[in-house]
């Protein structure tokens, strides 16, 4: 089985078919910058996208996503050149523990490449359903509105 | 003048012994060692080499970005640029420091490490460039760490900022490659505070699973009474299959006899039955009438970070390597080598970036777990708990039940009574047996329930004090221990004077204040919120402005106005928050502000969200969807104020904990003239 990732064709070891998307990314492919949070898809750390859309992997089976491209917070910036949201995570001093921001980020490009300039209550519809028990939320909101002023 | 080394510190190489690995587990629990963080130990935290500086951070990072902060300070003292210093974390083979817990990072490990840079800086200077160097303590006035300018007072870039924006490895779990297993242990569904054993499983059925590895009977300590069975697999996913197919089935001791948490710490059937055993203000109140009568109850809470618990251990050459996300990795090291009867010089372990613990990630469970399966198969397993484990094995905020009282005379409260019961919080049954538990209730009572009980007003003759009762379930440490409950139930009960008395709350409580920089705070915080005006009010919704304030610790002082909305179904909205915050001199204000934030946001949490539910005596949760979060819809617009703080350094990670809780619940009481007294508030309590 093949997978796209981050632009890269990778082969899933055959005996990793029945794995999650999440377990292959971090355990097989050594791409650990996709959180396991929960496992059944309610806190959102373990969000990647799937041909574009924000995808919880670890209640996506392997199986599901092969032929498909699949990307991660390490294919999101190109080489040193951040992605507008991820700079406009440091610029914001986003990040407590940071255990959670992966996922924030990769829900937060999704829906920017969807809703361009949204407003407010777009963006908080958009995050609700991935969680920061550290309380960044007003950070997130405030990166995500400067992101969208600088979308590529 | 002692001698330190700060140059050329080598690892010491120390033999390794390897024990009998007996099963037996020691029935005294190894204690947690706090030694005071002094230029002793601050020897090694920096180090030039080759024309770089290394700062070896003594703290655990887990999201207070003390990293951040700590490097400030190390620059500053040393003059160097804050890309010319590199930041590696400690391990438990540096000189022991304390756990990273009680906002103590700033305020105690930030002088050690400027006298050290100070020496190293000025031996660098005079031409120094290898050996040891010889500190002499200066006085604290000459540190250029501890003036604001440059980067003190400043916010750099976030120390692992770009690391954790680009998903570089940080977290324990984020070791990945090799031969690395995966393991978990299975302990019984029963609460671990009942003895629990497995008795039979399948064997031959787990082995038939793809990616099976080994059962290991030998796995590790207890948690609580519940001892576990172990399994290994090639692959993560195999573990639920192995366990499905063990089908395990568990030799239970009896039901705990009083499962039910409510009754055991309800506070009005303890004063039925006497004055409670612990006194914070000793006076005596006299009894009624009482012109403020009042019951306040939370129930038991979950830490709930998002990174349940890892730990990575490796067995080579006679060592034993564990990757840690504990708050206290020598801790870790101490009851390993108990636990698994090895000398502790053949144990390291490593402290990586922490995903949230919130006090909550002071014991040693998950590692030992991984230790004893890394031991069993002989090569490195890594071990991270699900988040039904982190529910179900985890200790937590303990419930806690409050009746205050106050009588008041032309307007001043001159007589008040708190009484609080709740379980334990520093003696965590979790750690600490039960029959060792009643010598400390006999000798120390719980440090961590009579934080905050101390009210910070004038009130006449003031009684405080509080049982602890242990539970069938995990209680411990947790955000600001005892304060937030504390604070909760005391700022309820003074605003409930203030309307009693007639009075303006903010001018209430200032009149009760004899602390100036709390008064400040409260004074300042009315100013930024323009207090006296009312709430926005939106057609439909009953809107309502609310005050508390506090002080953490003795040290550090917030103060909090909150606006809601309360919907015709009884849902609570926060809608704005304003927040003003003293801790001293503020090395990094933007980190400071975003611990503030985080406080709120646990406020907002304790009032209207957090709960771990309870059934027969055993945690039942097993996702968040059982045990809330915060989430951003219930983010209010927040605003904080930093005093710029003349004060020496005190913490910040859970100050404001003591403020906006009750800010929102009297907030909710303006909107409604519903006292809350129940949290988290149900919405059937304020239907309009």
């Amino acid at each position: 089985m093949d997978i796209l990732v981050n632009d890269q064709p990778r082969e899933i070891p055959a005996d990793w078919a029945d794995e999650t998307l999440l377990d292959v990314l971090r355990e097989a492919l050594g791409l650990t910058g996709t959180k396991f949070g929960c496992g059944v898809g309610i806190c959102g750390a373990c969000t990647v996208h799937v041909d574009g859309q924000a995808t919880r992997a670890c209640i996506t089976p392997v199986s599901e996503v092969a032929g498909r491209s699949v990307r991660t917070i390490e294919g999101l910036a190109q080489g040193d050149r951040l992605h507008p949201v991820q700079q406009a995570w440091l610029d914001h001093a986003v990040p407590q523990c940071g255990y959670c921001q992966a996922g924030q980020i990769m829900t937060a490009v999704a829906f920017l490449d969807s809703v361009p300039a949204p407003t407010p209550d777009q963006i908080t519809t958009a995050m609700d359903a991935n969680l920061c028990r550290c309380g960044t939320y007003q950070r997130i909101k405030a990166a995500i509105l400067a992101a969208a002023q600088v979308q590529p | 003048m002692k001698r330190r080394a700060f140059l050329g510190l080598a690892g010491g190489g120390l033999v390794a012994v390897l024990g009998a690995g007996a099963a037996v587990y020691s029935q005294a629990p190894v204690f947690p060692k706090r030694p005071e963080p002094d230029l002793e130990t601050a020897m090694g935290w920096i180090a030039l080499r080759d024309g770089r500086h290394t700062l070896t951070l003594p703290r655990i990072e887990m999201g207070q970005n003390i990293a951040t902060a700590l490097k400030q300070v190390a620059c500053a003292e040393l003059g160097q640029d804050w890309d010319a210093v590199d930041l590696v974390l400690h391990d438990s083979d540096a000189p022991r420091v304390r756990a990273t817990v009680g906002s103590e990072s700033v305020m105690l490990f930030a002088e050690p490490l400027a006298q050290a840079c100070a020496a190293l800086r000025d031996a660098a200077a005079a031409g120094q460039t290898e050996g040891l160097v010889q500190v002499e303590e200066r006085p604290r006035e000459t540190l250029r760490a501890f003036k604001a300018g440059g980067l003190i007072g400043a916010s750099p870039a976030l120390a692992q900022g770009r690391e954790i924006v680009t998903g570089a490895p940080l977290f324990v779990a984020d070791t990945a490659g090799g031969a690395q297993r995966f393991g978990r242990v299975l302990r019984a569904p029963v609460t671990p505070e009942i003895a629990s054993h497995p008795a039979r499983w399948n064997l031959a059925a787990a082995r038939a699973v793809p990616g099976f590895v080994a059962v290991v009977e030998d796995c590790g300590p207890p948690i609580g009474k519940a001892h576990g069975l172990g399994i290994v697999a090639d692959r993560p996913g195999a573990l639920n299959k192995i366990a499905d197919a063990l089908d395990i089935k568990w030799d239970i001791a009896d039901p705990h006899p009083a499962p039910d948490i409510e009754p055991a710490i309800d506070v009005d059937k303890h004063l039925d039955a006497g004055p409670l055993p612990h006194a914070v203000l000793d006076d005596d109140p006299g009894t009624g009438p009482w012109d403020v009568d009042m019951r306040i109850d939370l129930p038991l809470a979950a830490h709930g970070p998002i990174e349940p618990r890892a730990a990575v251990a490796d067995w080579a050459d006679g060592r034993l390597v564990v990757r840690a996300g504990s708050q206290d990795v020598f801790y870790v090291r101490d009851v390993l080598a108990d636990a698994l009867s090895v000398n502790a010089d053949a144990i390291t372990v490593t402290s990586c970036r922490v995903g949230g613990a919130f006090g909550g990630k002071t014991l040693c469970t998950v590692e030992a777990e991984a230790a004893a399966l890394a031991l069993a198969i002989g090569g490195r397993v890594k071990v991270q708990w699900t988040r039904a484990q982190e529910f179900a094995l985890g200790f937590h905020r303990p419930p806690s039940s409050h009746r205050i009282r106050a009588r008041m005379t032309d307007g001043q409260i001159t007589a008040w009574d708190h009484a609080h019961v709740s379980s334990h919080i520093l003696f965590t049954a979790a750690g600490v047996p039960a029959w060792l538990q009643r010598v400390t209730d006999q000798v120390a009572g719980d440090g961590g329930v009579a934080r905050g009980m101390a009210a910070p007003y004038q009130l006449g003759k003031a009684r405080a004090a509080y049982d602890a009762v242990r539970l069938p379930v995990f209680t411990g440490p947790w955000r600001g221990l005892g304060a937030g409950q504390n604070a909760l139930a005391i700022e309820s009960a003074m605003d409930e004077a203030a309307r009693q008395a007639g009075a303006d709350p903010l001018a209430f409580r200032l009149r009760h204040i004899p602390d100036p920089r709390l008064s400040a705070a409260l004074a300042q915080v009315g100013k930024i919120a323009d207090w006296g005006t009312s709430a926005p009010s939106v057609p439909g919704f009953r809107a309502g402005r609310g005050i508390a304030c506090g002080i953490y610790k003795n040290t550090s002082y917030a103060a909090a106005v909150a606006d809601v909305l309360v919907d015709p179904a009884g849902y609570c909205q926060v809608t704005r928050l304003w927040c003003v915050h003293d801790c001293g001199l503020v090395i990094n204000p933007d980190q400071v502000r975003a611990q503030c934030e985080g406080n709120l946001v646990w406020g907002i949490g304790m009032v209207l969200t957090d709960a771990l539910p309870v059934t027969d005596g055993r945690v039942t949760a097993e996702t968040f969807a059982d045990a809330p979060l915060p989430r951003m819809s219930d983010m209010p617009e927040i605003t904080i104020d930093l005093i710029d703080g003349k004060g020496p350094i005190s913490g910040a990670g859970e100050t404001a904990i003591v403020a906006g809780p009750g800010a929102v619940a009297n907030a909710v009481l303006a909107a409604t003239g519903i006292r809350p007294t129940r949290f988290p508030l149900s919405p059937d309590q304020f239907v309009a």
